[in-house]
């Protein structure tokens, strides 16, 4: 048992670093680069914590390994008596609360930018694309009529779906997020956006994609038995896209059937 | 410090971790309670083994060719192994069934899985063949395309989630499985009816034995014993049913198949033959009194279950209804309307907004002019009402949830009421007010 303490606790932190430092080439990471503005600095706030923690964690083994090494070989010594060390104390209060405290102000800035209503993009916050409502287990999605303002309340002529979200590409855009039934997330793990649906609050989330293509949405808070198949997707489209988009959704909804040929088309 | 840990507590807590490992009991279909279990045990197994025979079991399904169902020819090839022998379409739909559909509406699409008690409208059963939304004539099975929108749209007001994201290909296989349970299901049903038809109850059993017994006791000769004449009358009744059986299967199958394939034709499709009126306020109020039954000769009488106001609180569903086809006529024991499978049922509320059936105008069409099945909503098309007039019911529905300023179609009842209207307006300020 002389030092295997040191080799037990030495040999796992070398496990975790050496994990974590092969995890992105097995794709134990990120799902790929972020494809929103915001998600890029949301990564780099990411990194940078994740940097200091690191940083603290091998530190932290090493001097923890070293002790067991130094103390554990089984030769008897006596233990020497001290009365603790006031300016040990300050510099070990002192050095974490500043580094809190930098992460602190150093991450304002973009919690600000996705969070606080006033720092929204006007036009986003004016127009939002839809309200999305999630019940368990699939999202459902009201559009205001092509060329209209979405309301709080349904609108005669709002255009609805389930479970595809469409918005236009590469420019920030602003939905209503609300629940039917309990908590649910709204999770785009590409853009980096979550949001939980609280029941009873009409909650605005702002995201921009990128690039024209279909994104993952799924549920990220524990909804009941159905949670793991409560997934959607985001597509991103052109502006013209989306338009037709909506038109032909207009069309499906209003079809008086008489054109009707084939069952139920 | 050691912990000692008593040898018994420790194999208790490994066997109570462990309980609930290993293999589930393989999946069955179950017999229905409703039907096969009434009947006596010989003619319950004969009814088995016919459903064994024709459909086999969730582990060994039979693709019975008689069905217009595509099971799947088989696409022998080096990449499609799972589509190497016939009826991979039936598997594949039954995998993704177990998947996503099963612990609603059970291994037998009887909706009694083992989430089913806890919803509440509970999941449809399937094995009646009877289907509330969809787009063909009121007697007829849905179309294909009709349980696929299903699948996709979900039906917003129930638990029924939409599976759009699984794809074309994977929802026309779910809906052929489904397809194939309701006719395995209806299959027990109509059996069970012509076995019950031909004596294999007990209780025809029970009557036979004693007029038997009547009659020996006239005779005045050698009395025969009761289990004796049992014995011999449940044989009589059996062989009369397997001498048959063939043929009686053969029938019942033939007239499924036919029910199924004639949904698909296009005739079948209720298509609206007049364009839908603008919603006009004109037209919503012609709709509204229509819905009033306040247009002589069109007694429509949807406000009777659906209210003056349309909250689905008509007189109706304050009544107790007697249950169908019980001597004597027993009431079910909660209020209001029930619907075929015996649940309670709530005429829609049109306030809300929410449409189970879909919300384009001609899903509310289709509704009011073939009824839902299995419902008490009956169809108006082609009897009470013609097209212009079902339109104009369609827009005043379409209008309710919008009442006053923020309806996109104001209503002219609103600024410039008219008498009768005036007193419904009259009567849902005071419905509002309580």
């Amino acid at each position: 048992m002389n030092r295997f303490w040191c080799f037990f606790f030495s040999g796992a932190a070398a496990i975790a670093v050496l994990f974590s430092a092969i995890g992105p080439s097995y794709g134990w990471w990120f799902p790929g680069a972020s494809f929103s503005p915001l998600g890029a600095q949301i990564d780099d706030l990411f990194y940078l914590i994740l940097v200091i923690t690191s940083v603290t964690f091998i530190g932290v083994h090493i001097v923890l390994g070293y002790i067991l090494w130094q103390y554990g070989s089984g030769k008897p010594r006596r233990a020497s008596f001290l009365h603790g060390s006031h300016a040990l104390e300050v510099v070990w209060s002192i050095v974490p609360a500043g580094v809190l405290l930098f992460i602190a102000l150093y991450q304002m800035d973009v919690w600000a930018r996705y969070r606080v209503k006033s720092n929204f993009d006007p036009a986003a916050v004016a127009h939002p694309v839809a309200e999305v409502t999630a019940r368990q287990f699939e999202w459902r999605i009201r559009y205001p009529a092509p060329g209209k303002t979405l309301q709080d309340k349904p609108q005669p002529d709002d255009l609805y779906t389930v479970n595809d979200l469409h918005v236009p590409v590469g420019k920030p855009v602003l939905i209503k997020l609300r629940s039917e039934d309990v908590l649910h997330s709204f999770f785009l793990p590409h853009l980096r956006v979550k949001q939980d649906a609280v029941p009873g609050l009409s909650i605005p989330v702002w995201f921009q994609a990128d690039k024209a293509q279909v994104y993952d949405l799924v549920c990220a808070e524990l909804c009941g038995w159905g949670h793991y198949k409560m997934r959607g997707q985001l597509t991103a489209q052109r502006a013209e896209e989306y338009k037709a988009y909506l038109d032909e959704l207009s069309q499906t909804q209003f079809d008086d059937g008489v054109a009707a040929k084939k069952n139920d088309e | 410090m050691r912990v000692q840990l008593p040898i018994p507590s420790v194999l208790f807590v490994s066997a109570w971790l462990l309980a609930g490992c290993g293999q589930p009991p393989p999946a069955t279909f179950v017999l229905n309670e409703k039907a096969t279990k009434l009947l006596i045990p010989e003619a319950q197994e004969t009814l088995k083994q016919v459903l064994a025979d024709n459909f086999g079991d969730p582990n060994q399904l039979v693709a019975w060719q008689k069905f217009p169902i595509d099971y799947g020819a088989a696409q022998p090839g080096p990449d499609n192994k799972d589509r190497d022998a016939d009826g991979w379409r039936l598997k594949e739909g039954r995998n993704l069934y177990m998947q996503h559909c099963l612990h609603c509406h059970g291994v037998s699409g009887d909706g009694n899985g083992p989430t089913a008690r806890f919803l509440n409208p509970r999941p449809r059963d399937y094995r009646q063949g009877v289907f509330k939304f969809k787009s063909t004539q009121a007697p007829f099975k849905p179309a294909h395309a009709d349980l696929v929108r299903v699948l996709k749209e979900g039906i917003p007001g129930t638990y029924m989630p939409s599976f759009v994201l699984l794809g074309d290909e994977k929802l026309g296989m779910i809906v052929d499985y489904v397809r194939w349970l309701s006719i395995r299901g209806d299959m027990e049903i109509k059996l069970y009816n012509e076995l019950a038809a031909a004596g294999a109850t007990p209780k025809d059993v029970a009557s036979t034995v004693e007029n038997l017994l009547q009659e020996a006791k006239e005779d005045g000769g050698k009395r025969p014993g009761k289990s004796e004449l049992n014995r011999k009358t449940i044989d009589d009744v059996m062989k009369g049913i397997n001498d048959g059986l063939a043929e009686t299967v053969e029938t019942v199958a033939s007239d499924i198949a036919e029910s199924w394939a004639k949904a698909e034709e296009p005739e079948s499709v209720i298509a609206p033959k007049v364009k839908r009126t603008p919603p006009s306020p004109a037209s919503i109020d012609r709709g509204r009194k229509l819905y009033l039954s306040q247009v002589q000769g069109k007694k429509t009488q949807c406000a009777d279950c659906h209210g003056p106001a349309g909250r689905g609180d008509g007189p109706n569903t304050e009544q107790f209804w007697p249950i169908p086809g019980t001597t004597p006529e027993r009431k079910y024991e909660t209020v209001g309307l029930h619907d075929e499978w015996g649940f309670p049922q709530q005429p829609r509320n049109l306030t809300r907004g929410v449409y189970r059936g879909g919300r384009r105008p001609v899903d509310i069409y289709r509704r009011i002019f073939a009824g839902i099945r299995g419902t008490q909503m009956p169809g108006f098309g082609g009897t009470v009402l013609n097209d212009e007039e079902i339109w104009d019911v369609v827009n005043y529905v379409l209008s309710i949830p919008f009442d006053g300023k923020a309806s996109a179609y104001p209503t002219e009842v609103e600024t410039e009421p008219k008498a009768e209207v005036a007193d419904v307006r009259k009567q849902e300020a005071g419905d509002r007010g309580q």
